[in-house]
């Protein structure tokens, strides 16, 4: 078995396996590799395994990633899609011993790294000491001046660290990259942890794994800690660049885990030099921003002016130090290249200690006579931009020719500062069980290590684990999620019990303690109104594209009765038929229907469905796992039919599906949502469209012949069933219309939304202490309209033809369309306008 | 020379801003060669905060923020500021000399004192280096040519190819386009300045200020007069600690003297740009600023 697992796996010759020992003996053959030790127990279990149950598992993580909606965005994507995440089924494992060298050298080179931040940031002594070139902080655009003097509370600006790690074949670690400024990644850690301990659930017991937890309520309780004190509970915020970020998955995923209000910078204001968070109920302080948007982003003010994404005022709040702004604005400083150089002689001067991992070989082209070096060693180097906001790709020397190695050196000597030259690091390589390969097989992978610190009043906190990263493309040299890498869960084994801690954790007492939901961002609410909005109007178009083409499928032109008039009627209301020429001939109409289903730039259901996948993503960190496979589930179908032929019957059982997974999505709001604030304007939005669908239909219906058949109005209602338990006989217009207008039971009546939204309204309005008492009052007006509705005469008005019942029909598509107004004027205007820079000389 | 100076901006907004942050560098920096008499910024409508702090360079700077929906905002400022007469040296060192004591590599020392030229040796958000600007410049510094000739040489060259044309150019205006026309404004000749300096390795700031409305009695009107104006300053260093900023002007061809004010410096117009805000709504927006420079 063992010989089989391995037919596909190359013996590393000229680099570290991190699973195979060297070979025993002195004929280095396949068969006398041996698993290190720390791998034993995982590997007993691969050999162990059926080829099929291996290939089980590969699809079982596939399938979590897929459902649990893990997603990197790739910039190169034409359609800017969201790529599932990559997640290898085999962890990589690191003992107990080893990480603690590892762990050492982390903290040790955050504490460093932070070091050199406060003094560039403030006294600037390395530089005057010739410790630091003046060119890598005064020649570098992430030296941001305003922030200088910025207050750093316990002398940390670096609160969260990431080094990017190789190991080179001798089996020794080095860093080749230093990220400050938001590293990412942490939260994709957490995400492949909780998949693949799953997959090994007894092994990652056995084996003493050690949590992940500690890591993150360390960072959480840190910030608090420092972030400025003023009697209340301080609030932190992750601050995201928006869904468009490449991470931006990861930045709903960590705001959910860490409990953290996940905003925009249009959520934010500054006034008296603090931050406000805006809510529902007014301006709400912000004592700590966990930031993963660029420091040079965060204020169009004093930084970039260019950027609408920021928080005016925001430099202002840190140097007064009414905000802890982590990592510190300016931290984007170190993470340069031409740094690496300097380090071991800044860690004596500084530390008193010699640098524990060392940085791979790097020359800065900045100093001449390492650009001379460079030149000459060209093909054996790769070259980096110095500075990472220069996103320059790679460029090994060993692949250019003579005319690429002149062009590369007549770049280099016109801005040498602005270049670094690396060695070539020779890999490790690790296992990755590839589904491609036939049989039990493993491959291996070139693999590189992120492991990340967070400061606390104890010293740098380095999280047990991280993310490994394997080559997936032919490029092994390069490493990059955005190239099509994959990860890996990184095991790190403990010689001890594995504790799940906590430092200074504060108590929650009971004066912190949250009912009501006000603070919720304006933001939020915005888009759970929109959420019930768009969902219910999927849900009614889904509805009516059925009953629409089972006409269409079933009954020939000639059959179809009088009622068509009103279904037809209802698809040019949605836009699904355009209003001036509905379809001449059955070809057409099919279409029609079809591309209401399967094409998102029409007007129609998948139009519809895009929308309301937006506003979720909006949402993520709002709505729960189970909300996520339902809604991914329905943007993978999205995208399998996209720009496909299919059949109307398949097309009927998209529909049946779709319908059944917006039932779902109404089930967890009814059932799985607490019932605060913006659980009610999600209930507004949802009622608001309801009653105006259920408006629409009525007058289609009543627009249409009076002897027409009114089975598809109780269908589009969904009370087909009710209808016939009640009359079992066919429907009439004054049984029909009780139902629809009048039975305050039925959740999909007029009363029963008129009913609700009077009670949303009333508790909405008295949460917030409005008493509005202009002439025409939203809650009057609401109120008006249940009274109307209450003093219908069933006898006199529920029947065809009657022009009370047709007036308060559309009185009531008014209303709805005003108290939606409204609200958006009352709650939500002030966070969609946009940020403008201005100049004057 | 005693100079009484009103700086007027009006912005005018086609449907009310509902907040608006700016930060005015609008205050005349002290200097030895310059002191502040009296001086005031009216802003109307009246800010709901207004506070004052030195930025980075070392330049005054007020932050004010307005909360209340307005239709304009106007800013007023009245400046008394006497300009002493500069200390200009006659002759300075060869220009390379200059550039070869701001190279320190890893490991040197660094006095205090060359710390603040190296700040202006660099790129920066309006000044980005690219060959053309050292080779406009090469034709002017000869082989150890003395600096303050060198450059005045210079400035004399720029102030002749180029015309001023305040329709050619926006603030954002890159330089190669600069360049290529040949035209712009103040701001534009001293940013092209200024670049070509630091290509050369030599330390040049990027001065704001304003220049003398009404001429002395039988001399030409001054051009950037009416506006805010800029200019350069070039670090004309000396290897004892003699070391001294010269100002120069290539809009109007001569050493800054008694009829520059000097409001600001930084590394170029985004450091120091008089007035820079945020603003939240307002729509279509038109802006009017007058500068009158009275001397006493």
């Amino acid at each position: 078995m063992m010989r089989e697992l391995l037919a596909n796996y190359p013996a590393a010759t000229a680099r570290y396996d991190e699973m195979l020992g060297a070979p025993q003996g002195t004929h280095g053959t396949h068969g006398t590799h041996v698993p290190r030790a720390h791998w034993q127990q995982l590997f007993d279990q691969l050999a162990a395994a059926s080829p099929e149950a291996l290939r089980e598992r590969v699809k079982w993580v596939q399938r979590q990633v897929r459902e649990n909606g893990v997603t990197y965005n790739v910039y190169a994507d034409s359609e800017g899609a969201d790529r599932p995440w990559e997640l290898d089924t085999l962890p990589l494992i690191l003992p107990a011993d080893e990480w603690a060298g590892i762990e050492a050298a982390i903290k040790q080179r955050a504490t460093l790294l932070n070091q050199v931040l406060v003094d560039v940031y403030g006294e600037q002594r390395l530089l005057a000491e010739g410790m630091l070139p003046p060119a890598l902080v005064y020649g570098h655009a992430g030296f941001l001046r305003p922030c200088r003097g910025v207050r750093s509370p316990g002398g940390v600006l670096l609160h969260m660290y990431a080094a990017d790690l190789a190991r080179s074949p001798d089996g020794r670690w080095w860093v080749v990259d230093d990220r400050t400024q938001a590293p990412s990644g942490a939260g994709y850690a957490l995400e492949n942890r909780l998949v693949i301990s799953r997959l090994y659930a007894d092994l990652f017991r056995d084996l003493r794994v050690q949590r992940l937890a500690g890591f993150f309520a360390t960072l959480r309780d840190s910030l608090a800690h420092w972030a400025p004190a003023d009697g209340a509970a301080p609030l932190t915020v992750l601050l995201t660049p928006g869904p468009l970020n490449e991470t931006y998955f990861e930045h709903t995923y960590l705001a959910r885990y860490l409990g953290l209000p996940l905003v925009e910078g249009s959520d934010l204001t500054v006034r008296e030099d603090k931050v406000w968070l805006k809510t529902l109920s007014g301006l709400q302080r912000v004592h700590a921003i966990l930031r993963r948007l660029d420091d040079d982003y965060c204020d169009p003010l004093e930084l970039r002016s260019d950027s609408a994404l920021g928080i005016p005022g925001l430099v202002q709040a840190a140097r007064r130090g009414n905000v802890l702004v982590a990592n510190g604005l300016g931290s984007n400083l170190l993470e340069t290249g031409a740094l690496l150089g300097f380090l071991p002689r800044l860690c004596e001067r500084l530390l008193g200690e010699s640098l524990k991992m060392p940085s791979v070989a790097t020359w800065w082209c900045g100093e001449p006579a390492a650009l001379a070096d460079v030149v000459a060693k060209l093909d054996r180097v790769v070259i980096k931009g110095a500075y990472s906001q220069m996103r320059v790709e790679p460029m090994f020397g060993e692949d250019l020719d003579e005319r690429g190695r002149a062009r590369v050196t007549a770049m280099l000597k016109a801005r040498p500062q602005m270049y670094v030259a690396q060695e070539l690091v020779q890999l490790s390589q690790a296992p990755v069980c590839d589904p491609q390969l036939s049989g039990a097989q493993l491959r291996a992978s070139a693999i590189g290590l992120r492991v990340y610190a967070c400061a606390s009043p104890n010293g740098y906190v380095v999280m047990p684990g991280g993310l490994t990263r394997a080559a997936t493309g032919t490029d092994a040299r390069v490493i990059s999620m955005q190239r099509g890498g994959s990860s890996k869960d990184t095991w790190v084994l403990s010689t001890g019990p594995v504790s799940s801690f906590s430092l200074l954790k504060r108590e929650t007492g009971p004066q912190d303690l949250v009912r009501t939901g006000l603070n919720l961002s304006s933001r939020v609410v915005e888009n759970l109104y929109w959420f019930g909005r768009d969902s219910e109007r999927c849900d009614g178009m889904a509805r009516l594209l059925r009953v629409a083409l089972t006409r269409v499928i079933e009954e020939g032109p000639a059959e179809r009765d009088k009622a068509w008039s009103g279904i037809a009627g209802m698809l040019v209301q949605t836009g699904i038929f355009s209003d001036r020429d509905a379809p001449a001939n059955e070809v057409a109409i099919a279409r029609a229907l079809r591309a209401a289903v399967v094409d998102e730039t029409r007007p129609g259901l998948a139009g519809g469905l895009k929308e309301l996948l937006r506003v979720a993503s909006q949402l993520r960190e709002r709505l729960s796992r189970d909300n996520w496979r339902t809604l991914n589930q329905m943007a993978r179908r999205l995208q399998r039919d996209r720009g496909r032929q299919i059949p109307l019957s398949e097309t009927l059982a998209e529909l049946d599906r779709d319908i059944v997974a917006f039932m779902t999505l109404s089930g967890f709001a009814l059932d799985g949502m607490t019932r605060d604030t913006g659980w009610r304007f999600l209930s507004i939005g949802r009622r608001i469209e309801r009653l105006q669908f259920i408006c629409s239909l009525l007058q289609q219906a009543l627009a249409g012949p009076a002897d027409a058949d009114l089975g598809w109005v109780l269908e589009l209602a969904d009370s087909s069933i009710t209808y016939r338990s009640r009359y079992m006989a066919r429907p009439e217009w004054l049984p029909v219309l009780d139902l629809l207008v009048r039975d305050v039971h039925n959740p999909r009546s007029v009363y029963f939304q008129l009913k609700g939204l009077n009670d949303f309204v009333g508790r909405v309005y008295g949460a917030f202490g409005i008493t509005d008492t202009t002439a025409d009052s939203v809650s009057e007006r609401m109120d008006a309209a249940v009274l109307a509705l209450e003093s219908i005469d069933p006898g006199a008005d529920l029947r065809h033809g009657s022009a009370r019942l047709a007036a308060l029909l559309q009185e009531w598509n008014d209303a709805s369309a005003r108290l939606s107004e409204q609200l958006g004027l009352r709650f939500f205007s002030h966070v969609g306008e946009v940020n403008r820079q201005t100049f004057a000389t | 020379m005693k100079y009484d100076i009103l700086h007027e901006t009006v912005y005018s907004y086609e449907s009310p801003v509902v907040l608006s942050q700016q930060l005015l560098h609008l205050t005349p920096r002290v200097v030895d060669f310059q002191r502040l008499g009296a001086h005031r910024i009216e802003v109307q409508p009246a800010p709901a905060e207004t506070s004052t702090r030195d930025d980075y360079f070392g330049n005054p700077v007020t932050q004010i923020m307005l909360a209340a929906p307005h239709a304009s905002l106007t800013v007023h400022t009245r400046s008394s500021v006497e300009v002493l007469a500069r200390k200009i040296p006659s002759a300075s060192e060869p220009w390379e000399q200059a550039r070869d004591r701001l190279r320190a590599g890893g490991g040197d020392r660094v006095s205090q004192a060359l710390l603040e030229p190296m700040q202006f040796i660099y790129e920066s958000p309006h000044i980005e280096f690219f060959r053309d600007l050292a080779a406009y410049a090469e034709p002017s510094f000869g082989k150890e040519r003395d600096l303050l000739a060198a450059t005045l040489d210079f400035t004399r060259r720029i102030h002749a190819d180029f015309t001023f044309d305040p329709k050619a150019t926006s603030v954002s205006t890159p330089l190669r386009e600069v360049l290529a026309k040949r035209r712009g404004v103040c701001q534009d000749y001293a940013h092209f300045m200024t670049g070509c300096l630091r290509m050369l390795g030599l330390p040049a700031r990027y001065v704001s200020g304003y220049i003398q409305t009404t001429p002395p009695p039988g001399k030409p009107r001054l051009i950037g007069a009416d506006a805010s104006h800029a200019w350069v300053s070039v670090y004309c260093g000396g290897a004892g600690g003699n070391a001294v900023w010269v100002d120069f002007d290539p809009t109007n061809n001569m050493l800054v003297g008694e009829q520059h004010i000097t409001l600001a410096w930084g590394r170029d117009f985004s450091d120091v740009t008089p007035m820079r805000g945020v603003i939240l709504g307002g729509g279509e927006q038109e802006l009017e600023v007058r500068v009158t420079v009275t001397p006493q």
